[in-house]
């Protein structure tokens, strides 16, 4: 059981690296490059995303990220960390979630605000995940829980 | 954990799950329909290949992930084995229903358009039930 949760985490750690950096290529790494390919850029006649398209990747994205967050979690829980360092695992990791969709669905009304708090969040997500990841793995090769 | 916390992380993972349910609606809806009519057009005018690059990558992948949500449902012990089993079958038989039904439907038996709808959406539903359950069990261990 220990070895499966061990490859189940070292492969989600890997997912959560592999995410970040495959947004990186389609999205770009700074805000403006974000904003360019979600609301488009007249000056440099990049078309915006169509609202299908935006739905499709939001949907596609939460749904492997909500499944890494409810793994991660139920293994960090189990660590048998202090209450204040859970409750701030978990809130953190759901508000900085819930930032992503939510940024990215209002960006056509609140412009260039919203793409960049859902940069935000998808970077705050991706670094606890890999985080809470490598602590349970730690705690896991250590033989802790 | 604070009572008032705990509600805050618990409704914050329901405005989630709800959320990412509600996108796969909207998309649906937007792309496919809402009405049996629009599923029967729909799936009425797609090619046998159009139809399995969608239904593969679903059938493939929402498996796996049927899996390793229910794996972790079967590790809860404070869930009694009727509510897991129940959970297993209905999430398995609409998964199954929701992905064949548009075969069916191009193979004209329309009737299918009317399944489809409600194994989409009693899928998402179940789902989102699974996850909150899941989600819910792992809270207690933090108090």
């Amino acid at each position: 059981m220990r070895s499966i949760v061990i490859g189940m985490l070292l492969s989600l750690i890997l997912a959560m690296v592999l995410s970040l950096s495959a947004k990186a290529i389609d999205y770009g790494v700074s805000p403006n490059e974000w904003s360019a390919t979600v609301l488009g850029n007249e000056a440099e006649f990049i078309d915006p995303m169509s609202f299908n398209d935006l739905l499709l990747g939001i949907h596609t994205d939460l749904f492997g990220l909500i499944i890494t967050f409810i793994l991660i979690a139920s293994v960090t829980a189990r660590r048998g960390r202090s209450r204040v360092v859970m409750i701030g695992f978990l809130t953190l990791s759901l508000l900085s979630l819930l930032t992503y969709p939510i940024g990215m669905l209002f960006s056509s009304m609140i412009g260039s605000s919203g793409v960049i708090l859902s940069l935000g969040g998808f970077i705050v997500f991706h670094l606890l995940m890999i985080m809470g990841g490598l602590d349970s793995l730690i705690g896991l090769l250590r033989k802790k829980f | 954990m604070n009572f008032k916390i705990l509600q805050f992380v618990t409704l914050a993972f329901s405005t989630l799950v709800i959320l990412q349910a509600s996108l796969g609606a909207l998309l649906f809806t937007r792309l496919v329909g809402f009405t049996p009519h629009d599923v029967n057009l729909y799936y009425g005018d797609k090619s046998l290949h159009g139809l399995l690059e969608v239904i593969l990558p679903h059938t493939l992948f929402i498996s796996i992930a049927l899996m390793a949500v229910l794996h972790f449902l079967a590790f809860i012990q404070t869930i009694d084995s009727r509510t897991k089993k129940r959970a297993i079958y209905l999430l398995f038989t609409l998964f199954f229903l929701d992905q064949l039904s548009p075969l069916f439907i191009t193979l004209g038996l329309e009737f299918f358009a009317v399944i489809k709808i409600i194994a989409f959406v009693g899928f998402q539903i179940a789902l989102l039930w699974v996850w909150i359950l899941i989600f819910r069990e792992t809270l207690k261990l933090t108090k």
